[in-house]
């Protein structure tokens, strides 16, 4: 039963399956839930995190994490909510969000990379100095009175609401880099084994670099369409985010262990953890109970999709190896071999 | 192995042992602190205001107020700690303070029953001690300056009950489970309203931790699911100001009635726009004036033990310009 399980074909599939199980409980729920408004309403909910996640999904399968997301996030919105008040630009706002993000991240990155610093300790750090400085900066108080600002986290382009928007482009440049670009084959690379990947030539310092910097813009994206959504720059907005970003990831099977992971791998965990939340609150399940579903559901989903690998990943080795094989290097871990081809 | 469980249990014996013939008794606190006596006047008094967290626009905005009104005492230096929502760290800087002789200690609790062994410390060392926001009960010898949460929400709630229309829906947001000031705020609906109002149906509540993006997201939802929403009963202004963002401009939720608690800058410009109903004051500036007075009279021996109440004005449409004025005059909200 279970080698049935493990062999099934669909088990490559296995997030997306879980997502579309997930979809359709959801439907027979709530008759709400596949409204075109509740559609949205789901899309515009999961887009800050949803980005947060891509920065660090992009992280972890460099073999790296990024604590400070959510701190740095509050920094730059706000940051973002100053310079627009000030200015009465929304690019220059737009930029500032950005630039904060990443002056953040290239102090991480220059730590991580130059220094060979542990990234956990690194970002710890900084997460507790960018909240530190949004405090100082605004006092402790919320930031009010943001007149269009609001446009960004609450506007729409036709139908479509912006956040939605920027999330879709997100995607496609995300999903470009790490699937068409040198760097992204390199990002594999570095996270699938880091000395494997120097002796081959890459540069991997500058490769963490680069998955910084794409955290750094992405962080700084966030924070402005959060304050946005919300019209408020909140100094204490995004506690706890930096987890929620990783799960989402990880539910959508990359790898704590670097060197594995993709774009709509992500953005299905990022649906999964979205859409559970939405569906608890249109049927009227409280907060405790939903920590709970949430919980177990994770757990579930990562233990499946690590299981369902499992057997993948022993056909794979199975089918292509030759009669007789010498003992695999040190660069040929099975993930190693599931980087070879990190497309979707 | 057996040897070592062996040796253990005989250093164990012997330690008790040796505690029992030396006449130990365990206690709590710092051992060094001496105890109270007569106070000993001072030209300059140190005083330490450990706030509950400071990345608590409330919490934050109150310690800025305390350290302005204790500009305005000359014999007065207060310094400013951080709990950072945490009953460790709170412990821990109120057995700071007690170490550190700070002449008295102005506590911000962060959770009353976590820290009230150490509260009782302070008193215990003869130190001027001071509950806030809110008040811890059951300490002798400590002196307090609160507002009271049960009439914070109760003035909101019996404005309400001629407002909110016959057979209304309602969602309520909560703040932080077991939070002593929303439990009290939430009790004072539950009796002020919803038990003279049996017509009114509850079509959803649950806690978003006195954050705006929390209460958003949840009033999106909710507000999907039902249609008709009458009013958004809400424990902190924040969370109103939040669930009032999700259904901005959506048809059917214009004339939904909003109210909260803490009259804050946000939650003055909502009502006077018209989108926000009540809330009632929480004054910082207030709390803060009467915390330096009643540890200035404690210090001073003018008086022995202080227990006052802040007021609780509530705030609609016809007075919010009036605390508009003072938030402009305050910098918090903008000309």
């Amino acid at each position: 039963m279970l080698s049935r399980l493990r062999s099934f074909e669909a088990s490559r599939y296995s997030i997306f399956i879980i997502l579309v199980v997930v979809l359709v409980a959801a439907s027979f729920l709530s008759p709400n839930f596949l409204s075109g408004d509740n559609v949205f309403n789901v899309l515009r909910q999961v887009a800050v995190i949803t980005i947060l996640a891509y920065g660090a999904m992009t992280l972890i399968i460099g073999g790296m994490i990024d604590l400070s997301a959510g701190a740095v996030m509050a920094f730059a919105g706000v940051a973002s909510v100053l310079i627009y008040k000030s200015s009465n630009s929304m690019l220059l706002a737009f930029l500032a969000g950005i630039a904060v993000g990443v002056i953040c991240n290239l102090i991480n990155a220059f730590l991580v990379a130059t220094l060979h610093t542990p990234a956990f300790i690194v970002t710890l750090g900084m997460m507790l100095m960018a909240r530190g400085a949004v405090l100082e900066l605004t006092q402790g108080q919320n930031v009010l009175q943001l007149g269009d600002f609001i446009l960004i986290g609450q506007g729409n382009l036709g139908l479509l609401p912006i956040p939605v928007l920027i999330l879709l482009i997100i995607t496609a440049v995300i999903w470009y880099l790490m699937n068409q670009t040198r760097y992204g084959r390199s990002v594999y690379a570095v996270g699938g084994n880091e000395e494997a990947a120097r002796a081959a030539g890459i540069a991997v310092e500058r490769v963490k670099y680069q998955a910084f910097l794409i955290n750094g813009a992405l962080v700084g994206i966030a924070g402005v369409i959060f304050m946005s959504r919300v019209n408020a720059g909140l100094p204490n907005a995004g506690i706890g985010y930096e987890l929620q970003a990783i799960t989402a990831p990880i539910i959508g099977g990359t790898s704590f262990s670097g060197g594995v992971g993709t774009v709509f791998g992500t953005l299905a965990g990022a649906l999964i953890v979205g859409v559970l939340g939405n569906i608890m609150n249109l049927i009227g399940i409280g907060s405790y109970v939903q920590q709970i579903v949430m919980g177990l559901i994770i757990v579930v989903a990562v233990a499946y999709d690590v299981f369902s690998k499992r057997g993948r990943t022993k056909t794979t080795i199975l089918k292509s190896a030759p009669p007789v094989q010498p003992p695999p290097s040190a660069g040929e871990s099975p993930g190693a071999l599931e980087n070879a081809n990190p497309k979707q | 192995m057996k040897n070592l469980t062996r040796r253990i249990a005989a250093v164990s014996a012997a330690a008790f042992l040796a505690l029992n013939v030396a006449g130990c008794s365990v206690t709590t606190g710092n051992p060094t602190s001496d105890g109270g006596g007569e106070r000993e006047q001072k030209d300059e008094y140190r005083v330490a205001y450990i706030a509950r967290a400071q990345a608590d626009s409330f919490a934050a905005w109150l310690a800025n107020e305390m350290k302005a009104e204790a500009a305005n005492y000359e014999d007065i230096t207060l310094e400013v700690f951080d709990g950072q929502a945490d009953d460790e760290i709170e412990n821990r800087l109120i057995e700071n303070a007690i170490a550190n002789k700070f002449d008295a200690i102005i506590i911000q609790p962060n959770n009353a029953d976590a820290q009230l062994p150490y509260i009782q410390q302070a008193v215990d060392a003869g130190i001027v001690t001071v509950t806030t926001n809110p008040r811890v009960e059951g300490i002798d010898g400590a002196s307090s300056v609160d507002a009271n949460p049960y009439d914070q929400g109760a003035i909101v709630a019996q404005a309400a009950l001629e407002q909110v229309p016959e057979n209304a829906n309602v969602v309520v947001l909560n703040g932080p489970a077991a939070n002593f000031h929303g439990t009290a705020r939430r009790e004072a609906w539950e009796k002020e309203f919803f038990d003279q109002r049996p017509d009114v149906t509850i079509v959803a509540e649950d806690t978003a931790n006195w954050n705006k993006d929390e209460a958003l997201t949840l009033m999106e939802d909710w507000s999907l699911a039902n249609p008709k929403i009458d009013a958004v009963i809400s424990m902190n202004d924040n969370m109103a100001s939040g669930a009032l963002e999700a259904v901005k401009g959506k048809s059917g939720f214009d004339g939904m009635l909003a109210y909260g608690v803490d009259g804050t800058p946000e939650a003055t410009l909502l009502i006077q726009e018209g989108t926000m109903t009540a809330t009632s004051l929480q004054d910082a500036a207030e709390l803060a004036q009467l915390n330096l007075k009643a540890v200035h009279d404690l210090l001073s021996g003018a008086e022995d033990n202080v227990s006052v109440n802040v007021g609780n004005p509530l705030i609609t449409k016809d007075n919010t310009q009036e605390y508009i004025d003072l938030y402009k005059e305050a910098g918090l909200i903008g000309n």
